[in-house]
């Protein structure tokens, strides 16, 4: 067991890991952040996605101890009550089925619109290919996804 | 525990990276981890043991980034694929921008800001994207020793030793060619999986329509990344016309496309190589 710092949602946690945890482990088991989902475990469906260093990249193929900087999850993105844009834009969309593969797509969302916050259809679809949605909303995602980036691009 | 046990390092040079990569018994090396941590994951699931150690280049900065000198493109081991599809460098440099299109194709956005670009070179799965471009291309590729000695070797000779080395691999390097002009295509393997059935790389130069030092990658999935020396050697004879596709298709080294594959993957292989004669014609 060794000492790990890792930084989620702007709140420095001291974890004593035996190493051999994915981010993804950490987050729900540890530090009882559930919001980030565990479906495929193999890289391909996206729902463990979470953002480091403003990038979406996927928790369950990344090393708790190998991670060195700040980790931002679906809890990390609204203040306090007030929804982040795109999580307020997948609601009023009616964005959510299941709701499984959401927190997955909005942080690949969030991720875009931080970078490029008024992008094509195309390039929606293309940066959202790593999150599948088994009830084929993508649609209503994107439509989603494209409001929350005017709002995003006005504040 | 979805991974079994293991040890984590994680150096914070490439020269402390290097040492450890030769004194490390039992160890494998962590780049992106898109490859690494998926295989482990499996191999546990079967009850298979892996590597005790783990070798991790995440805090060596000295090999991360793309760098241009006027002359050369420099490609750091732990770019990542979508840095390097960002880079700006790529942009006017003849037939470099074709580094671009290969990363633009590769896996999906996750995966691509995560993988690097020398896991995808160094991982020794015969069907990475990686190999067949940098053959064409004619990179060099370069590793450390414990000792702090460089080796460079082709690309070319590197996936002829079955990708191979007993260094460490830091970086790539490949000349700037503004004559040239290049091509690329790749075939997934299923809709599900994205893994490459196949991929290919033609690089030229021409001159009043005839080809010139013309190198072909080509990536089959089954072995690892090679040139096909008839296909060269009939294209540099060439001149480039809308026939040329589909003349080029009776100069193929053909135990490269048609051995140990189905008709539907030898009939791709065809169709890929067509349109990427063709694309080249009208540059």
């Amino acid at each position: 067991m060794s000492e790990v710092k890792l930084t989620v949602n702007k709140k420095e946690h001291i974890l004593n890991l035996k190493g051999n945890e994915t981010l993804l482990e950490v987050l729900r088991d540890h530090l009882s952040m559930t919001g980030t989902k565990t479906a495929c475990q193999e890289s391909e469906c996206g729902t463990c996605t979470v953002m480091i260093n403003g990038k979406a990249i996927l928790s369950c193929i990344t090393l708790a101890a190998n991670v060195q900087d700040e980790v931002t999850t679906i809890e990390g993105l609204a203040k306090g009550d007030i929804l982040h844009p795109v999580q307020q834009a997948f609601i009023e969309y009616g964005s959510v089925q299941c709701g499984f593969c959401i927190p997955g797509m909005i942080m690949s969302s969030v991720a875009l619109l931080e970078k490029n916050p008024h992008p094509t259809q195309e390039e929606i679809e293309y940066v959202l290919d790593g999150n599948i949605c088994r009830c084929a909303g993508y649609p209503k995602i994107f439509e989603a996804v494209i409001e929350a980036g005017k709002k995003m691009k006005k504040n | 525990m979805l991974l079994n046990p293991l040890t984590l390092h994680l150096p914070k040079t490439s020269l402390e990276a290097a040492k450890l990569f030769k004194e490390l018994e039992d160890s494998k090396v962590l780049a992106g981890g898109t490859f690494l941590l998926n295989s482990m994951k499996l191999l546990k699931t079967k009850g298979t043991r892996t590597a005790r150690n783990v070798l991790s280049l995440a805090r060596v900065d000295e090999l991360k980034g793309v760098s241009f000198d006027g002359d050369t493109l420099t490609i750091k081991a732990m770019t990542r694929i979508n840095e390097l599809f960002d880079s700006p460098l790529l942009g006017d440099k003849g037939h470099l921008n074709i580094l671009h299109t290969v990363c633009r194709n590769i896996s999906t956005n996750p995966i691509r800001n995560m993988a690097t670009v020398g896991g995808n070179l160094t991982c020794r799965y015969t069907w990475t994207e990686m190999g067949a471009v940098m053959i064409a291309l004619d990179a060099q590729m370069h590793f450390l020793g414990p000792d702090g000695k460089e080796d460079v070797m082709p690309a070319e000779d590197f996936f002829k030793n079955a990708a191979r080395s007993e260094k460490l691999f830091t970086h790539v390097t490949i000349k700037a060619q503004k004559e040239a002009v290049a091509a690329y295509r790749r075939v997934k393997k299923t809709i599900h999986v994205d893994i490459p059935s196949l991929a290919i790389c033609l690089k030229t130069e021409i001159k009043g329509k005839q080809w010139y030092n013309t190198r072909v990658g080509i990536n089959n999935g089954l072995a690892f990344a090679q040139r096909d020396p008839a296909l060269e050697a009939f294209l540099d004879k060439s001149v480039s016309s809308p026939d040329l596709g589909k003349q080029a298709l009776e100069h193929l080294t053909t135990a490269i496309y048609d051995t140990r594959t189905t008709e539907y993957k030898q009939h791709m292989f065809r169709v890929s190589l067509r349109s990427a004669i063709e694309e080249i014609c009208q540059k």
